[in-house]
């Protein structure tokens, strides 16, 4: 009877090879990080810079993280608005 | 006529401005964070990024649902709450909504209960992207076959010396090879493109 050979499963062999690479990027020096974002052409040390995008600011901008837009006017709860006093109007003493 | 909406009055912190802001983490350890959540989020459905699980993590912590041990580095703990959000992501996939028919150990209640099991193996989908992923992955380091000799022997569960022996490599080559690897995960884990 032949043996049986079972192959590592896809699952595993990725598992193993994100914690194993994961480790290789905990242990990276600040040196290496900013010889990696030269290579990119970015200036992690510059206020704005790209390396940052999906940490300060989103990586895919929308219009709604620049504008009003109604439909996030619409969504804020009536409730919220009628409990704050109105600017416009005295409270009675 | 056209009308231009009014800007934006009320800005959301996001999770990672507030870590920064309390001193938790430097711009640095940051950026080192950014590559990892991007390795990490491979292999998960393409609904959930690499954002999601590196916010997800970061907010985690700033709430105190999770407490960083002493003597872990804040970098390697998050690394660690990554992954096990990776792992509750897929228990959740493969157990669905909620357990409602779980039963207690000590559980009195008499007579006879049926009780759905769920499969635990992975199913297909996961395996064709995790196969896709590890494909990838191969793809960064196309041009080095030393960097893949690595990799297969990552996949096999190998050793670092079980891989230096299998591939015929000495140290110093073995070393250089890490670096360039290194490298490569740092530029790809940096980049603004999207996954």
């Amino acid at each position: 009877m032949r043996t049986k050979v079972r192959g590592t499963s896809p699952q595993m062999a990725l598992a193993r090879i994100l914690e194993a690479l994961g480790q290789e990027l905990i242990d990276a020096s600040d040196e290496e990080i900013l010889e990696a974002a030269r290579d990119l052409g970015i200036d992690p040390t510059m206020k704005g810079s790209a390396a940052f995008a999906g940490l300060k600011f989103p990586a895919t901008p929308r219009l709604s993280d620049f504008f009003e837009l109604d439909v996030g006017r619409r969504l804020r709860a009536p409730e919220a608005d009628a409990a704050l006093p109105n600017p416009n109007t005295r409270q009675e003493e | 006529m056209h009308r231009v909406p009014q800007l934006v009055d009320k800005r959301i912190l996001r999770p990672t401005e507030t870590f920064l802001a309390l001193g938790l983490s430097s711009e640095m350890e940051v950026l080192r964070l950014k590559t990892l959540a991007r390795l990490y989020a491979r292999g998960l459905p393409s609904d959930v990024s690499w954002e999601d699980l590196l916010q997800e993590a970061l907010t985690r912590v700033l709430v105190g649902s999770r407490r960083q041990p002493a003597g872990v580095t804040m970098v390697a703990f998050l690394a660690g709450v990554m992954r096990s959000l990776k792992a509750e992501h897929w228990r959740r996939v493969l157990n669905g909504p909620g357990r409602p028919d779980t039963l207690r150990i000590d559980d009195q209640t008499a007579g006879p209960r049926a009780t759905a099991l769920t499969d635990p193996t992975p199913g297909p989908e996961r395996s064709l992207i995790a196969r896709q992923e590890v494909m990838a992955i191969e793809r960064l380091f196309a041009g080095d076959p030393v960097a893949l000799k690595i990799i297969t022997g990552l996949g096999e569960g190998l050793s670092a010396e079980q891989i230096r022996q299998a591939a015929g490599l000495s140290e110093t080559d073995y070393g250089s090879a890490r670096r360039r690897m290194r490298r490569v995960l740092l530029r790809e884990g940096l980049t603004c493109e999207p996954k």
